[in-house]
């Protein structure tokens, strides 16, 4: 069978499967509503059954004649100037075609009658309540209102999005270790190019370069000094009770309150403590670059 | 002082109507010029046509015609319903004469099952006018 792709309402007779616009179910509902009339007429004549070619003829013959009375009745108006037909042109429309008009009340008032209902009126199927979202946007006053409406405010609103941000605990973990290599690796490069330099082979200075180790007069020394964090902490609270004790007194007892292993160099801090401060002055007169100055940390306020 | 009225006389102008002098005389039947379904039509709302309105009407606006009253619609899918009996009498007439031609069984009348058929449909409709002609078979 051949895919009948002609949308005319006429071809439905023949085979073909083609599908039917909203345009056309109207108008094959009206035709269909035509042939039960056509059948229900014969009926009232007296016949039992027809021949579909029969009756498809009488339906066929009734719509162009009712098309035909509403064309010729509106021509006879729009002759004499008039825009809304009258009585008087459709009487004339008959005779023209050469129906009877005095018979039309006999046949009115004719015995049997039936009365067919008239096809449903179907509502245009809008977007399903579960699919709408929002509010439709009202017409602005330039547009009619037997215009369609706005489509839903989804379809043309644009309304960014942010993805969830990732809490996986091992990709956060792998971030935040190749996050601290990059940072190491930066850092160190940074230092390389800004202080002084080492290089690993003879000729090739700049694609290996180690930070230059700066030799200490005493080299052990920074293992027995206290890291900068408890020096400064040393700092704030040696600052913030001078007047109240003693140096000599408090320090162990703050010192014994430091978290990294104060214990080891309680005794040495007593005796360094006279050069502590010196060796400070002297390092930090030495630190010229900005970005290896000691970090500041705020104070922090320790209760005894 | 009177109001000159034109009395009414038997002159071509009487009753309103224009009566041409021929048809004074009695030579032609004169057309009756008042519309005739005037009164038909306040009667129209008791007599419900079997074409609903909304079908009649639909086609009438697809040929331009807007109706203001509906008992206009009334009244032509009446004159509709009409033509199409008027042309299904005759082919039951054709019918029976077929039916009895051949001078069957007198006690009982022909069967009361008429079928309507194109053989029957195709005489009816050239004394309108309309020729149909359908292939004997198709496909």
């Amino acid at each position: 069978k051949m895919a009948d792709t002609v949308s005319s309402g006429s071809s439905t007779r023949s085979g073909g499967k083609h599908s039917t616009t909203p345009a056309d179910n109207y108008y094959l509902a009206r035709r269909r509503t035509l042939q039960v009339v056509v059948s229900s007429l014969l009926t009232e004549a007296g016949f039992e059954s027809a021949e579909k070619a029969a009756v498809e003829t009488l339906t066929e013959m009734l719509q162009s004649y009712v098309s035909e009375i509403g064309r010729s009745a509106k021509s006879y108006c729009e002759h004499t100037a008039r825009t809304q037909p009258t009585l008087s042109d459709i009487v004339v429309t008959l005779v023209e075609m050469g129906f009877n008009v005095e018979t039309l009340p006999a046949y009115a008032k004719r015995s049997q009658r039936m009365v067919i209902t008239a096809p449903p009126v179907t509502n245009q199927p809008g977007t399903p309540k579960a699919l709408t979202a929002g509010q439709n946007k009202p017409h602005p006053s330039h547009i009619p209102g037997h215009f369609p409406e706005f489509p839903d405010p989804h379809t043309y609103i644009k309304t960014p999005t942010y993805r969830e941000p990732v809490s996986d605990y091992q990709i956060l973990r792998e971030k935040a270790a190749s996050q601290r290599r990059d940072v190491e690796r930066a850092l160190t490069r940074f230092m390389a190019k800004t202080g002084e330099t080492q290089s690993l082979f003879k000729d090739d200075v700049s694609t290996f370069p180690l930070i230059a180790a700066r030799p200490f007069t005493i080299p052990y020394l920074t293992a027995l000094l206290p890291s900068e964090l408890e020096m400064q902490q040393m700092e704030e609270t040696d600052s913030s009770e001078q007047d109240d004790q003693t140096d000599t007194e408090n320090l162990p007892l703050h010192m014994s309150t430091d978290d990294s292993g104060a214990e080891k160099e309680n005794a040495s801090v007593l005796q360094q403590n006279a050069s502590l401060s010196g060796s400070r002055n002297g390092e930090e007169s030495l630190i010229d670059n900005p970005y290896l100055r000691p970090v500041k940390k705020p104070k922090i306020r320790r209760k005894k | 002082m009177s109001l000159l009225v034109p009395a009414p006389s038997d002159g071509p102008m009487s009753n309103g109507v224009y009566v041409p002098p021929s048809v004074a005389n009695g030579d032609v039947k004169p057309v009756v010029s008042t519309t005739p379904l005037v009164d038909f039509l306040m009667q129209l709302e008791d007599y419900t046509p079997t074409i609903p309105d909304a079908v009649t009407g639909y086609y009438l606006n697809r040929a331009g015609f807007e109706a203001s009253d509906p008992r206009i619609i009334r009244l032509i899918s009446l004159a509709a319903q009409k033509f199409i009996s008027d042309i299904a009498n005759d082919a039951l007439q054709h019918c029976k004469m077929k039916g009895t031609a051949s001078g069957s069984s007198r006690n009982k009348s022909k069967d009361k099952k008429y079928t309507l058929t194109m053989e029957d449909l195709m005489p009816a409709l050239a004394e309108y006018g309309i020729n149909v002609k359908k292939p004997h078979y198709f496909t």
